[in-house]
C-alpha cells in the first residue's frame, strides 16, 4: 500500500512534494487573486506611479545632478522601481502574516518548514515577476528601454530584496500595522535615497537594498549598459537576505513572531 | 444623567479604550517613535550642504539650504504617512468591537469621533518626533504653524485611509496609503518645482505644504490655502464617516 502511494508520487517522494509545493503556491495566488481590487492593483499600481513619477518630476528645476533632458524619464525610472519594490515587499509581509496560523496548522499535517516556506516565497517570487513585468511593460510603453533583458533584471532584483524583506518583517512583527509601517519607512526612504535624484555620497547608502538594483536598472534603461561590480553587489545582497531570511522565518514561524 | 453628559462620557470612554489599545501594544507605540526618527535622521545624515532654489509662497524664488527644504517636507510627510496608516487600521480593527457597541446602545458618533481623536494623537507623536530629530539641523521659522499645517494632513490622510480600508481590500488600502503621500507631498508639492504641475493643486497635501513652507522660511505666514485643505479634510471627513456608518449598517 505505502509502495502504491510512493509509486504515484506519495508524502516522502520528490514528486509528492512537488505537487504539495504547487497546491502551495495555487492556493496562495487564489487567496490573492479572490479579491478583484487586487488584480485591479497590479495593473492600475504601475500605471499611476510610474506617470505620475514622470508628470511629478517634469517641473523640477535644473539640477547640477542630474541631466535635464531626462527628469521626466528619470521620474518614470523611479516611479517603475518603487512600485516593484514596494508591491513585493508588501507581499511579503501579507504573505507571512496570513501564513502563521495556516502553517502551524499544516505543519501538524506533516508539511515541513522548508515546504512551506517554499511555497510562500514561489508565491512572492511569481507575484514580483508579475508586477516586474507590468511595471517594466509601462516604462517601455512612454520611454526607450536601451537594454530590456537586463532593466527587467535589475528591477526583478529590486522586487526580490523587498519581497524578502517583507517577508523577513512579517516573520518578526506579524501585525499588518507594524509590519506596513516598517516596510513603508524603509522602501521610502530607501528609494528616495537611493533614486540618483540627489547628489549624495555618504557610505551608508550602499548598505541600502536598492542601491544596486537602482544604479543597475538606470544604466540599462539609459546607457544599455550592465556594469558587472553592480550585478555581483545586487546577487550577493539578495543572497544574503535569502539566507537571513530562510533561517528566521524557518524559526519563527514555528513560536509565532517577536510580536505575535 | 442628561443625554450630553451621557454622550461625552461615552466618547470619553470610546476615545480611551484606543488609547488603552495603543497601550496594550507597545511595538506600535515604539514604531510610532522610532520610524519618524529614523526617516528624518537619515536624511539629516545623508543630505548634502548644498543650495537649491525653491518657491516661497508670498516671497518667490530663493536660494536655501537642501536639508532645510527636505525638513519641511518631512514633518508634513510623516504626519500624512502615520496618519493614513493609523486611520486605515484603527478603523479596520475596531470595526466588529464597534458594531457590537452600536448594538448595546452606543451612538456612531461617539465612536467615529473617539477614533478620529487616536488617528491625530498618532499623527502629533509623528509630527513632534520628526520636529526633535529635524532641530538638529533646523528649526522652522514658526514651528507652530508647521505643527499645525502638519496635524491637518495627518487627519484628511487619517480620513482618507479610512476610507480606503472601508472601501477597498486591506491590502489595497495599504498599497494606496503608503504610495499616496510620498508621490503627493515629496514630488507634486515640491517646492523646487518652477510651476506646479496642475494634478498637484488637487492632492490632499498642496495647501499644507504651501503653508509649512511659508512657516518654515518666513515669519510672516500667509493662512489662505489652509482654507482649501480644511476643505479637502471636512470632505474626506464626510465620505469616511459616511463609509463607516454604512459598514455598521445603521
Amino acid at each position: 500500500m505505502a509502495d502504491a502511494r510512493e509509486a504515484h508520487g506519495g508524502v516522502g517522494t520528490a514528486a509528492g512534494r512537488g505537487r504539495r509545493l504547487q497546491a502551495g503556491v495555487s492556493s496562495h495566488v487564489r487567496a490573492f487573486v479572490r479579491t478583484p481590487i487586487n488584480v485591479v492593483l497590479l495593473i492600475a499600481l504601475p500605471i499611476v506611479m510610474v506617470e505620475g513619477y514622470g508628470a511629478a518630476m517634469e517641473a523640477f528645476p535644473s539640477l547640477p545632478f542630474i541631466d535635464t533632458a531626462q527628469m521626466v524619464e528619470m521620474g518614470r525610472v523611479n516611479g517603475a522601481i518603487y512600485t516593484v519594490a514596494f508591491f513585493a515587499g508588501v507581499l511579503g509581509l501579507f504573505q507571512v502574516i496570513s501564513a502563521l496560523q495556516a502553517d502551524e496548522r499544516l505543519r501538524i499535517c506533516g508539511y515541513s518548514r522548508a515546504e512551506l516556506f517554499l511555497s510562500r516565497l514561489a508565491t512572492v517570487v511569481l507575484g514580483t515577476l508579475v508586477i516586474t513585468l507590468v511595471s517594466l511593460g509601462v516604462l517601455w510603453w512612454s520611454t526607450p528601454v536601451e537594454a530590456p533583458l537586463a532593466a527587467f533584471g535589475g528591477l526583478a532584483l529590486a522586487g526580490l530584496i523587498y519581497g524578502l524583506i517583507g517577508m523577513l518583517v512579517g516573520a518578526v512583527l506579524p501585525r499588518a500595522l507594524e509590519g506596513s509601517l516598517v516596510i513603508v519607512f524603509v522602501v521610502d526612504a530607501d528609494d528616495f535615497l537611493s533614486s540618483g535624484m540627489l547628489d549624495l555620497d555618504a557610505a551608508i547608502l550602499n548598505a541600502f537594498p536598492l542601491h544596486f538594483p537602482h544604479k543597475l536598472f538606470r544604466d540599462a534603461v539609459f546607457e544599455g549598459s550592465v556594469p558587472t561590480g553592480d550585478v555581483a553587489g545586487g546577487v550577493v545582497y539578495l543572497v544574503v537576505v535569502l539566507a537571513v531570511v530562510s533561517v528566521l522565518y524557518t524559526r519563527l514561524t514555528g513560536e509565532g513572531g517577536v510580536a505575535g | 444623567m442628561s443625554r450630553s453628559r451621557l454622550g461625552s462620557g461615552r466618547l470619553a470612554t470610546a476615545f480611551e479604550m484606543g488609547l488603552r489599545e495603543y497601550a496594550r501594544t507597545p511595538v506600535l507605540l515604539a514604531l510610532l517613535f522610532f520610524l519618524p526618527a529614523y526617516f528624518v535622521g537619515i536624511f539629516v545624515y545623508v543630505l548634502p550642504a548644498s543650495e537649491v532654489p525653491i518657491t516661497i509662497p508670498g516671497t518667490g524664488r530663493t536660494l536655501v539650504a537642501t536639508i532645510e527644504v527636505y525638513g519641511v517636507l518631512l514633518i508634513p510627510m510623516m504626519a500624512a504617512l502615520i496618519g493614513g496608516l493609523a486611520g486605515l487600521f484603527v478603523m479596520l480593527t475596531a470595526q466588529e468591537a464597534d458594531g457590537r457597541l452600536v448594538v448595546a446602545g452606543y451612538r456612531p458618533v461617539h465612536l467615529v469621533l473617539g477614533r478620529y481623536a487616536l488617528i491625530a494623537i498618532a499623527g502629533l507623536v509623528a509630527v513632534g518626533v520628526s520636529l526633535a530629530v529635524l532641530a538638529i539641523e533646523f528649526v522652522p521659522e514658526r514651528v507652530g504653524w508647521v505643527v499645525v499645517a502638519s496635524l491637518l494632513l495627518a487627519l484628511t490622510y487619517g480620513m482618507l485611509g479610512t476610507l480606503s480600508g472601508l472601501v477597498l481590500s486591506r491590502l489595497a488600502g495599504v498599497y494606496t496609503m503608503l504610495m499616496l503621500p510620498m508621490i503627493d507631498v515629496f514630488f507634486f508639492q515640491n517646492p523646487m518645482v518652477e510651476e506646479y504641475h496642475w494634478i498637484a493643486a488637487y492632492l490632499p497635501a498642496h495647501g499644507v505644504i504651501e503653508v509649512a513652507t511659508d512657516a518654515g522660511f518666513t515669519s510672516g505666514v500667509a493662512l489662505d490655502p489652509l482654507l482649501g485643505s480644511l476643505a479637502y479634510f471636512v470632505l474626506a471627513a464626510l465620505l469616511a464617516t459616511g463609509a463607516f456608518y454604512r459598514s455598521l449598517r445603521v
